[in-house]
């Protein structure tokens, strides 16, 4: 190490580390957005107007909000949640057998990479694409957006079920092994205990991202409150569709609330200050 | 060990099991919420789904057109002039909804947590913003913005800019709250002040989860705004609508498969590059 040269004035500092990458980075972000907006078919003399129409909107929704239809709007808020939780159920009840074939110390090679790939392919389509297509065989009901929220969640949850899966210690697994037990005794005592939590907290958090997703299917038709959100913009009702907006926020953030509190004591346990730190995955994931 | 000798507490010879422990309350509670829930939403009644297997064995011999299309979907339209367009709008409004969305994220982030807040009353206020925000899905965003500015791309990019603060302020302030204490100490036991201990201790820590997080919201924009079209906030959704409506199936379907295996080539080489970023 060189020491600090007596004769130099003042200490010596650490040279910066190197910035380039940054600067590209930052580059070809700044190029990417001047590009798109250039070439973007903007309509320039609308931005200019955008404030104050913003503004207009919003004094439309919320200046006299039409609280007579609360009762209503309130029944397809829950619809929505109805939607959403079960959607999320039969996903989970389809996701954790998968992800025993997706986990790669579970399953062959093989095997894991097939899974895998049916679970990215129903990761990438959105929902609303998936009800189109239930539309014909379950009519425009709750229970398209049911199937489509299921189908669509698949993807998700059997990717970070078996992730899960691929963290457990193989101890207890080993120890099943030592007693002779058989493959499903394998893994109904060796691996499902350890996963069966955070299994939980996943599906739990599925159905946090699942309630915003169903509160947008009734824009095709397929039940809950963004049918009616969606119409009465349409018909330009303002004032419900402000009361629908409100009820929509204020539903989201009562489930995310508590589901999230649910979460965190499935993981953390009763003694919520002592694991505080290791803050688990489950946990740390959010509905985005 | 002597154990067994020391205390016989059974005189049959059967192994001593400990003894299973009972389920916590917890968990009973929790298994009799989920199992009520589940048959509340499932039932056939005002306040449920009403599935029925009845139902859906009648509704799969039905007619379905739209499924009928996927199998054979009609690969020429992405390379129509009109559906190359609408994909160009749509990566247009994805790239400027995203960079501007998370440059307003940032400051939003730092001021949602406890370090980052100046004081208790910012950071309520900064988190229930937050909150509201992030409560609101991107189609919502965007029928709120059409009603306001009309159809055409500008609605979209403003849905995508909310709905990627909602996204990245989040996730930034989860990231937030999990970084080392330390250099903020340091900056302030320097007489830094607040400005400077953001700038210095914290943001420089919190860069690279930024910066995959921004990246993250790039994919879910770019999959969002295939359905802003829908309600008529451009890009391709527009098209897929458009077919839709008339019933052309084999055509909306050649376009989302064209669609998302970019989608997927966009999503690995994200995730390539947010695995090195972390």
């Amino acid at each position: 190490m060189s020491a600090t040269p007596l004769g130099a004035a003042g200490p010596v500092r650490p040279e910066q580390p190197s910035e380039r990458l940054k600067w590209i980075v930052t580059a070809v972000v700044a190029a990417a957005v001047l590009l798109s907006t250039a070439t973007a078919g903007i309509r320039w003399d609308r931005l200019v107007t955008a404030p104050q129409d913003i503004a207009g909107i919003a004094r439309l929704l919320f200046a006299n909000i039409s609280w007579e239809r609360t009762g209503q709007l309130l029944l397809l808020m829950w619809e929505s949640i109805a939607i959403a939780w079960l959607g999320t159920v039969i996903a989970s009840v389809v996701a954790i057998p998968l992800a025993f074939f997706a986990a790669e110390n579970l399953a062959g090679k093989v095997t894991v990479g097939v899974v895998r790939t049916i679970l990215n392919i129903l990761r990438a389509v959105p929902e609303i694409i998936i009800a189109i297509a239930l539309i014909p065989i379950f009519g425009l009901t709750p229970v398209t957006g049911t199937i489509a929220i299921a189908i669509g969640s698949i993807g998700t949850l059997g990717k970070l079920n078996a992730e899960i899966l691929e963290t457990i210690d193989p101890g207890p697994v080993e120890a099943a092994d030592a007693v002779g037990a058989s493959r499903i005794e394998r893994l109904r005592w060796g691996v499902l205990p350890q996963a069966m939590p955070e299994m939980a907290a996943f599906m739990l958090y599925r159905f946090e991202i699942n309630i915003r997703v169903s509160s947008v299917l009734g824009l095709v038709g397929a039940g809950g409150i963004g049918s009616a959100l969606a119409q009465y913009v349409q018909f330009r009702d303002f004032g419900s569709a402000g009361l629908a907006l409100l009820i929509v926020i204020l539903g989201t953030i009562a489930v995310d609330t508590l589901s999230s509190g649910v979460r965190r004591r499935i993981i953390a346990g009763p003694d919520r200050g002592v694991v505080e730190q290791n803050t688990s995955r489950a946990i740390a994931e959010q509905p985005v | 060990m002597g154990a067994g000798t020391a205390a016989p507490t059974s005189t049959k010879a059967t192994s001593t099991r400990p003894k299973k422990p009972a389920p916590s309350r917890f968990s009973i509670v929790g298994s009799v919420a989920f199992l009520t829930l589940t048959l509340v939403t499932a039932w056939d009644w005002e306040y449920g789904v009403g599935l029925s297997l009845a139902d859906l064995i009648d509704g799969l011999q039905r007619n379905n057109s739209p499924l009928q299309g996927l199998l054979d979907p009609d690969f020429s339209r992405i390379v129509a002039d009109r559906s190359r367009e609408a994909f160009l709008e749509t990566l247009q409004m994805a790239v400027i909804g995203t960079v501007l969305g998370c440059a307003a994220a940032l400051p939003l982030a730092l001021l949602s947590t406890r370090i980052g807040a100046p004081n208790r009353a910012v950071y309520y206020l900064a988190k229930n913003v937050s909150n509201v925000i992030r409560s609101l899905p991107d189609l919502v965003w965007a029928l709120l913005f059409v009603a306001a500015l009309s159809v055409g791309t500008l609605p979209g990019i403003f849905a995508l800019f909310f709905f990627s603060i909602a996204v990245t302020a989040k996730l930034t302030a989860d990231t937030v709250d999990g970084i080392d204490t330390g250099p903020i100490e340091a900056a302030r036991a320097s007489g830094a002040s607040h400005l400077q201990t953001l700038r210095t201790a914290i943001v420089p820590q919190i860069l690279p989860a930024y910066t995959s997080w921004a990246l993250y919201t790039f994919e879910l924009n770019l999959r969002a705004s295939a359905v802003l079209g829908f309600v008529g906030a451009g890009g391709i959704g527009s098209v897929i609508n458009f077919h839709r409506g008339r019933g052309e199936w084999a055509e909306v379907w050649g376009i989302v498969v064209m669609f998302f295996l970019i989608v997927v080539v966009v999503e690995r080489v994200s995730v390539t590059v947010r695995r090195r970023l972390l």
